[in-house]
């Protein structure tokens, strides 16, 4: 049997839960689909689905193979799209996903690294949170993608991790501005633009941890991934940011004393990574130590609490 | 320019409040006036956890028993090197054997919180007198079921760490402060805003004990070294402020008394817990000096 045809036709069918509706969209009478489903489970040696004369469900067994099916569907599929690429002279693609707020320099960069290296293959870049870039890379819609840690996943392999350290950026005319560094502790009770959870899960809850543990709790976030929305509130005094100097006029930017934030990032990528995803590693990671002031991970400095009597637990 | 703090936000709001809100904090405040009686209060039956304000009503069972004959305070008492409670301040830093008086105990225990002068008291006296001289008072909602170090081995237990020094580190991560058993006013020293501020005005009006205990008790509180948290907010040298503090990751409190110069006496009790796993937050400490004055401030308008 074609186990990849025939994984294709169950997958449609846990989309429909109805023969008849899944019949219809793949174009075929009702019969040869049922068949088609039994024959599967033959092979397989389980059963898929509950049929009763009112619904279709999902079996354990079932529930368990969609995952796995989508895998190996998508994974043809890219299979035989490279392949016909390739048969019909088209360049390869290599589609990775790079975070929102990566800088146009540092997109130019990239590009022209990875075409420098390999100019016989296209890159597609899609801006991506990492939460859809785990999900576009788990599911096959990408090759490689830049994730911002502390990520959760199962299933993904990691290139080299780089960390920068953010600082804050102020309004120009914020007493803040007269320090040479600020601490975290100052920016208790103002607001913080931020990017958003729902694109960041990791990194937003380690980052509010962190400001947590330096004594700033903020008024009111606003979350955006729009740079030049963020860079307004801060300009209009409303909020602070956390980022790198922005070269803009009004925006004054400090480094946070004793390093409170780490902001990690690498490269990531599903099973063994082919050539072409080895290659946009090489370049990203070096892109982002030149271009975006990234560094190797090194050992974190231990984050201490000097003595104070006065503050001191039970004083 | 702090434009967070400037937002027009939290208008209508109960003016306590608001000093606690922008300075990060949920507060419990009961404030009265120790002669006419009358009180403002911000939740101020919910139970709050004591952590070293426990100490105050130690000392009134210590005089009490003093009265009762059943110690001397000029007793002599060895306290070792070894096996202290630990501490950052009095015998709890200090690194040699010493010998000290029951009552010079009890002036380290509340002129600088000193945890191991507070648990050589304790034994001395029991837990279970402490709580029956509460009850005598009607004060049930207040218990005292543990010492510092019980205190002190739990947040070390909780947090996971193997040695005690690392302890403060720890407790700045918002994880470890969420499964701390020590913030649990139902599981360690306990009591209410309201009932450590009937205990205060029962002090000043010499009835939780003899005129001599009760003025002994005040000496020392007028004593306590710490400027930064009732006291700061009465920067003014012809008003007197007594109190004691207590401080456990999160939580920042004091009870005290403050008398102006017109002769009005306040018993405020402030109860603090911070959002922020910071150690120093000069914020929240100020916020306790400033939510009383407000409290008191409302009690005087009427004068």
């Amino acid at each position: 049997m074609d186990l990849v045809r025939h994984l294709g036709y169950f997958l449609v069918v846990t989309e429909e839960l109805h023969f008849g509706n899944a019949a219809a969209r793949l174009g075929m009478a009702q019969p040869p689909l049922s068949q088609r489903i039994r024959r599967l489970e033959e092979e397989l040696g389980v059963r898929l689905f509950e049929r009763s004369s009112r619904r279709v469900a999902l079996t354990e067994a079932g529930r368990l193979l969609v995952p796995e099916a989508r895998e190996i569907v998508a994974r043809v599929e890219r299979m035989r799209d490279l392949m016909s690429d390739l048969a019909r002279g088209d360049a390869a693609v290599v589609r990775a996903g790079v975070p929102a707020d990566l800088g146009a320099a540092v997109l130019a960069a990239l590009i022209a690294g990875f075409r420098d290296r390999r100019p016989d293959v296209r890159l597609s870049l899609t801006e991506m949170g990492t939460a859809a870039q785990v999900a576009a890379l788990l599911e096959g819609r990408l090759d490689v993608g830049l994730l911002r840690h502390p990520v959760a996943a199962n299933g993904l392999a990691y290139g080299p991790v780089l960390v920068r350290h953010p600082g804050v950026l102020l309004a120009e005319g914020d007493e803040l501005t007269e320090w040479a560094t600020v601490h975290l502790g100052d920016l208790a009770g103002r607001d913080l633009v931020l990017f958003p959870r729902d694109a960041e899960p990791g990194l937003y809850d380690d980052t509010l941890a962190s400001c947590r543990r330096g004594g700033f709790v903020p008024a009111e976030i606003i979350c955006t991934d729009r740079v030049e929305f963020a860079l307004g509130l801060v300009l209009s005094g409303t909020a602070v940011a956390f980022g790198a100097p922005a070269e803009v006029p009004g925006v004054v930017w400090r480094p946070l004393a004793g390093t409170p934030l780490a902001w990690r990032c690498s490269p990531a990528w599903r099973t063994e990574p082919g050539p072409y995803v080895r290659d946009f590693t090489a370049v990203a990671v070096q892109v982002l130590k030149e271009n975006a002031g990234m560094v190797d991970e090194g050992v974190p400095p231990a984050p201490r609490v000097a003595p104070r009597p006065a503050t001191g637990f039970l004083a | 320019m702090n434009p967070g703090m400037n937002r027009g936000m939290n208008h209508g709001m109960n003016p306590v409040e608001r000093v606690f809100r922008s300075a990060g904090v949920t507060g419990w405040l009961h404030a009265v006036d120790i002669d006419d009686g009358r009180e403002v209060g911000l939740r101020a039956d919910e139970p709050v956890v004591l952590a070293s304000v426990f100490k105050v009503p130690l000392l009134l069972e210590l005089h009490r028993q003093a009265e009762r004959g059943l110690l001397d305070l000029s007793e002599r008492v060895r306290v070792p090197a070894a096996d202290r409670t630990a501490g950052g301040t009095g015998l709890a830093a200090m690194l040699d054997d010493a010998t000290l008086s029951l009552r010079d105990l009890a002036y380290l225990m509340m002129a600088v919180s000193d945890n191991t002068a507070a648990d050589v008291l304790l034994s001395r006296v029991g837990r279970e007198a402490v709580n029956t001289l509460l009850d005598g008072l009607g004060l049930t909602a207040t218990r005292v079921v543990q010492n510092c170090r019980d205190m002190l081995t739990s947040l070390w237990v909780d947090a996971g760490v193997a040695d005690q020094s690392d302890v403060t580190q720890a407790c700045t991560d918002p994880e470890v402060v969420a499964r701390l058993r020590a913030l649990d006013p139902a599981l360690g020293n306990r009591s209410t805003p309201r009932e450590m501020t009937r205990l205060l005005a029962m002090i000043w009006r010499d009835e939780a004990a003899g005129a001599a205990s009760c003025a002994a008790i005040r000496r020392l509180m007028a004593l306590q070294v710490w400027p930064h948290r009732l006291a700061s907010g009465f920067p003014f040298d012809d008003v007197a402020v007594s109190g004691k503090t207590g401080t456990l990751p999160t939580l920042r409190n004091e009870v005290g008394v403050v008398e102006y110069p017109d002769g009005g006496r306040y018993a405020v009790a402030v109860f603090t817990r911070s959002l922020s796993t910071a150690q120093n937050q000069p914020r929240a400490d100020a916020a306790i000096g400033a939510a009383a004055r407000m409290a008191i401030d409302q009690l005087r308008t009427h004068i």
